[in-house]
């Protein structure tokens, strides 16, 4: 008997633990599942290394899923939201700009009149930083607003952690 | 001794209920998952190949893509449209069961979607073409809304009634909620619905469909509760 129990308790045990653990798309809603597609991706650095109190150009590499493109940091319409980046600064750390590449010329397939300023594939955005000696972390967040030939997505944010180690 | 038997069969007979409702529901899943795919597969790839689009290197686009998007269909569509009440412009509620008895396209657009300013102008003059036949049109703008900040949400109604005055929209415009979205599956827009008469979902398009393809659905529409 104890050992009939004891097989219930375990198979009780597995079924639970397999139906707590989600598979990405179990979520509440749509809106959370659409938060969860990302759809550009920070790519590097991770962490960087400098010297401490001299300005510094970070390279931040980001990719574009294949097939899509987001609005430049300039879009040429009214009302597209533009690609932006805004970053914490922890103390001893201090952000001065941060320089947005030019975008290509686009057009939709259905309205080839209208000109667009986009990015797609790869781009790299310049961060001018100066830290003070330490080890910061620098918690970005580059937000968009993504489409592909004809179907465009809310617009979505994706984090940019770094950490800084000035010396 | 009778006792435990009877408690272990019982026990047994618990636990083979279980295993067979997680077996069912994970079969439920997968298949949710699968759907899911689909459709993420499908909207993450361009729909056609036109070289004219510009100057971004178009080299993934291809014709088993635009047969996969064109294969995509709606869970909805064939079911009873989810009902909702959302409010439009002027803040009056508005039910999708008060159209019940009309063919109805519902229009899922935002005012930063390039595709949906291709498809309005079209819903504006087959709106007028089909008005004979009773044909409305809601177009659910999916604008984000700081609902709990009376300065931006002033601001994003204001945007959005310009879009809808520049873009001579001649047919009522709803405030979406994210239950409606959930309950519509909207993920990307434009996504459209065509409803019959009896509020049954006929047809739907996610992306810019063509003039034609819309068409053809908006007679679908007409004609769907007399088929």
């Amino acid at each position: 008997m104890r050992t009939v129990l004891a097989f219930m308790a375990g198979t009780l045990w597995l079924l639970s633990s397999s139906s707590a653990q989600k598979l990405p798309w179990q979520n509440s809603s749509s809106a959370a599942n659409a938060a969860n597609q990302q759809l550009v991706h920070f790519l590097y650095p991770q962490q960087v290394t400098f010297p401490a109190g001299k300005p510094q150009t970070i390279d931040l590499h980001f990719r574009i899923a294949g097939g899509l493109h987001i609005n430049s940091h300039t879009p040429r319409q009214k009302g597209l939201i533009a690609t932006n980046l805004a970053e914490v600064e922890p103390s001893g750390v201090k952000i001065t700009a941060v320089d947005f590449p030019a975008g290509s010329e686009f057009a939709f397939p259905a309205d080839p009149a209208t000109k667009l300023s986009i990015y797609s594939g790869e781009f790299v955005l310049k961060m001018h930083i100066v830290a003070q000696a330490g080890n910061h972390l620098v918690q970005g967040v580059l937000r968009y607003q993504a489409c592909d030939n004809s179907t465009c997505f809310p617009p979505r944010t994706v984090p940019v952690p770094i950490d800084v180690i000035a010396k | 001794m009778r006792r435990n038997v009877l408690v272990l069969t019982a026990m047994i007979a618990a636990l083979a209920l279980m295993i067979a409702a997680g077996v069912m529901n994970y079969r439920q899943r997968r298949r949710e998952q699968q759907a899911r795919n689909q459709a993420v597969q499908l909207r993450l790839v361009p729909a056609n190949g036109d070289a004219t689009a510009g100057t971004v290197d178009d080299t993934n686009q291809g014709d088993s893509i635009a047969a996969n998007e064109a294969a995509y269909t709606s869970p909805l569509n064939g079911k009873q449209a989810p009902s909702f009440t959302l409010q439009d412009l002027s803040g009056k509620q508005v039910s999708l069961s008060s159209y019940k008895g009309r063919p109805l396209i519902v229009d899922f657009w935002a005012t930063w979607c390039e595709p949906c300013k291709v498809e309005i102008p079209w819903f504006e003059k087959l709106h007028d073409q089909y008005a004979k036949d009773g044909l409305e049109i809601l177009g659910v703008s999916t604008d984000d809304l700081d609902r709990g900040d009376p300065a931006k949400l002033f601001t994003q109604k204001r945007d959005i009634s310009e879009f809808v005055t520049r873009m001579h929209m001649n047919y009522p415009i709803l405030l979406s909620a994210e239950s409606v979205e959930d309950q519509y599956h909207i993920d990307a827009t434009p996504t459209t619905f065509f409803i019959d008469r009896n509020g049954r979902i006929v047809a739907s398009t996610v992306g810019l469909a063509s003039r034609d393809e819309i068409e053809a659905d908006i007679r679908k529409a007409i004609g769907g509760a007399n088929s």
